[in-house]
């Protein structure tokens, strides 16, 4: 159990920058989950933590002992890989007590560890099979004990539910969180689900383009997001954007969403006349009697939840590029969502009135795509 | 499974038993030419398993001629040309399936280049090194003549074995506090075991068939002959015993049939499966 330190981490493969000034402190028994679109720099985050990518600048330390220039071997972690990465010729005995055996441990208290990490895991039938001849989730588990098993200073796992089934995902998350409490070791996750992240995560760091974007709690990343991209990205669905002039009401300020007239918070009386991106989680939409009149264009039916999709008005809609949304590429920029659980039967070009509660819309610069106020 | 139209059955068991028996017959010929006296050779109609078959020709072979010496120069120089050809192909495959190397690429290519030169061309100046390093008429000279053409070959066929590992069962290894080089043998090559196994066969094989390197280094000592050498020496001036000959064919190809019974378990593919997933 330690600490992790990232300090102006660096990592550059020729001019491309992966990794830009990194820093993240990680405290004793947390579980911080690296979160991202492919390509944000996280696994790569993650392999310079490992000793297995080596860092173009700054330093990592576990437990306050500086480990950069360290082996993988000698920096007392343990990995589970997306792949699991099991030994094939050995069996599952040979693979949870292999690293036991590379440092040196006698035989007996290799198979006494063993053994008990194999019944933490229910693995104990299977001890003498071959990883060929166990399921997906049985192999999982069998990389899950490699881990534990040498008491590390801390797990890294490396998207390591992405090859299970959705069922066995959701079962396996709940398990990894249960065991990562009971032996309170600093685990460090990379997923580029946001699922995953906001349901397992202590600490959440979103990243983007080798940039740390923001690092706080599932709730701090879902309530206070610090720019467009952590707004989209977090949250399924992610958050609806629209712009708009901010004017002043006989209320507070307003902005016009088509014709009708929403009220902004109050800070932002101080940007009267500015043009500004808004931004409404899908699920704080609500549907009402009077406000912005919209016709659904789309109907997802998930039972009681249910998606409706309709256009934002032409005046309102986002010229984003793509970058600052990414995660979202599949999502129209104009195309908002709200989300509703209720028993009504909602249809394809249906009119609705909307109604924006003030208090859930945020509000982000377009300039630098930071959130203001 | 559908099932197969009885027409197809036909053709399909046919086109077997024809390769079959096109492969095979140089065998049996091989067979009976060694079971019968020379001079029943080129009787009409032919025999096709000889009336009375002359086992003793075995013993002849043995008795008349240094087989003994020959058959051990001959599994010494297959041998040390295939520990030789592995350790330096095992090593440079896995640099060029898993460093990114400056020019890596390019390297791969031209190590590739001297395979594709005729071993002919390469004869008189490895003749010269030798020579100069007094090789000539020692099995090394053939071992290592051997093993620069092996090598280039080897080393493709095992980058492309390695190129199909997951590179994360070396990380993992690292990270449970194997250093670099036990990696190598505690990981990679056991898993490599069936491409190690067919790399091997073909360095075991190529290198037992040689006739020209040794008959270009080795003539001028009678005690480094080959079994390829031995062999083409009992073909005479005026008289040459072909049954002779065909009982030592025989007795040649067996080593090669053991090797690759051996090495036969190992060829199996799918080892790796059930690291990933």
């Amino acid at each position: 159990m330690a600490t992790v330190r990232f300090d102006h981490i660096k990592k550059s493969y020729g001019a491309v920058e992966a990794i830009r000034d990194f820093n993240l402190d990680i405290e004793d028994g947390e579980f911080c989950v690296f979160v991202g679109p492919s390509g944000c720099g996280k696994s790569t985050a993650l392999k310079m933590l490992a000793g297995l990518e080596a860092t173009s600048g700054g330093s990592i330390s576990i437990g306050g002992r500086d480990v950069t220039e360290l082996g993988p071997g000698k920096r007392d972690i343990a990995m589970v890989f997306q792949n699991y990465a099991l030994y094939p010729h050995m069996s599952v005995r040979k693979n949870i007590g292999f690293g036991l055996k590379m440092h040196g441990m006698a035989a007996r208290e290799i198979n006494a560890k063993v053994e008990e990490a194999a019944r933490v895991l229910e693995l104990t039938p299977y001890l003498d099979r071959k990883p060929r001849a166990l399921s997906g989730g049985q192999r999982q588990r069998v990389a899950l004990g490699r881990a534990i098993v040498r008491e590390p200073k801390a797990f890294l796992m490396d998207e390591p539910l992405s090859n299970l089934d959705a069922k066995l995902r959701v079962q396996t998350r709940s398990e990894i969180v249960k065991l990562q409490k009971r032996l309170g070791v600093t685990t460090i996750y990379v997923t580029h689900d946001q699922t995953e992240a906001l349901t397992m995560a202590d600490k959440i760091v979103v990243m983007k383009g080798g940039v740390i974007q923001q690092v706080g709690s599932a709730e701090e990343l879902f309530h206070a997001p610090n720019n467009i991209f952590v707004a989209g990205f977090i949250g399924s669905p992610g958050m609806n954007f629209f712009h708009g002039t901010v004017e002043p009401g006989a209320d507070g300020p307003v902005t016009r969403f088509g014709d009708a007239e929403i009220a902004l918070p109050e800070r932002c009386a101080a940007m009267a006349g500015r043009d500004m991106i808004f931004g409404i989680r899908p699920e704080h939409l609500r549907v009402s009697d009077t406000g912005p009149a919209v016709g659904l264009t789309l109907v997802e039916n998930l039972g009681t939840e249910k998606i409706l999709h309709f256009h934002t008005p032409a005046q309102n809609t986002l010229e984003l590029d793509s970058t600052a949304l990414a995660g979202e590429e599949e999502r129209d920029a104009q195309t908002m969502l709200i989300r509703v659980i209720d028993d009504r039967r909602y249809s394809d070009s249906e009119q609705l009135n909307l109604s924006f509660p003030v208090d859930k819309i945020h509000v982000f610069d377009p300039d630098t795509n930071e959130v203001v106020g | 499974m559908e099932k197969r139209h009885p027409l197809g059955s036909f053709a399909l068991y046919t086109t077997v038993i024809v390769t079959c028996a096109l492969l095979l017959f140089p065998i049996y010929w091989m067979v009976v030419t060694a079971l019968q006296p020379a001079s029943n050779l080129r009787s009409y109609p032919p025999q096709f398993w000889p009336e009375d078959p002359q086992w003793n020709v075995f013993a002849d072979l043995l008795e008349k001629h240094p087989f003994v010496l020959w058959f051990s120069n001959t599994i010494l120089i297959a041998f040390a040309t295939m520990i030789l050809s592995l350790a330096v192909s095992i090593l440079a495959a896995y640099a060029l399936s898993r460093f990114r190397l400056r020019g890596g690429q390019g390297l791969g290519l031209f190590i590739l280049t001297s395979k594709m030169l005729p071993a002919t061309l390469l004869i008189i100046p490895l003749f010269a090194i030798f020579r100069s390093t007094g090789l000539v008429g020692s099995l090394w000279s053939v071992v290592i003549a051997q093993a620069t053409l092996i090598v280039p070959f080897c080393t493709w066929m095992l980058k492309g074995y390695f190129d199909t590992m997951p590179p994360e069962l070396e990380q993992a290894a690292l990270v449970d506090g194997c250093s670099p080089l036990g990696t190598i043998f505690r990981i990679v090559l056991p898993v490599a075991a069936p491409g190690l196994a067919a790399t091997a066969l073909y360095a075991f094989v190529v290198s037992w068939s040689d006739f020209l390197f040794g008959r270009t280094f080795l003539t001028t000592n009678d005690e480094s002959w080959t079994l390829q050498m031995g062999i083409a020496s009992l073909k005479g001036e005026f008289v040459t015993e072909w049954n002779v000959i065909m009982a030592g064919s025989i007795m040649a190809s067996i080593p090669i049939i053991i090797v690759y019974l051996f090495l036969e378990r190992f060829l199996v593919g799918g080892l790796a499966s059930g690291s990933e997933k």
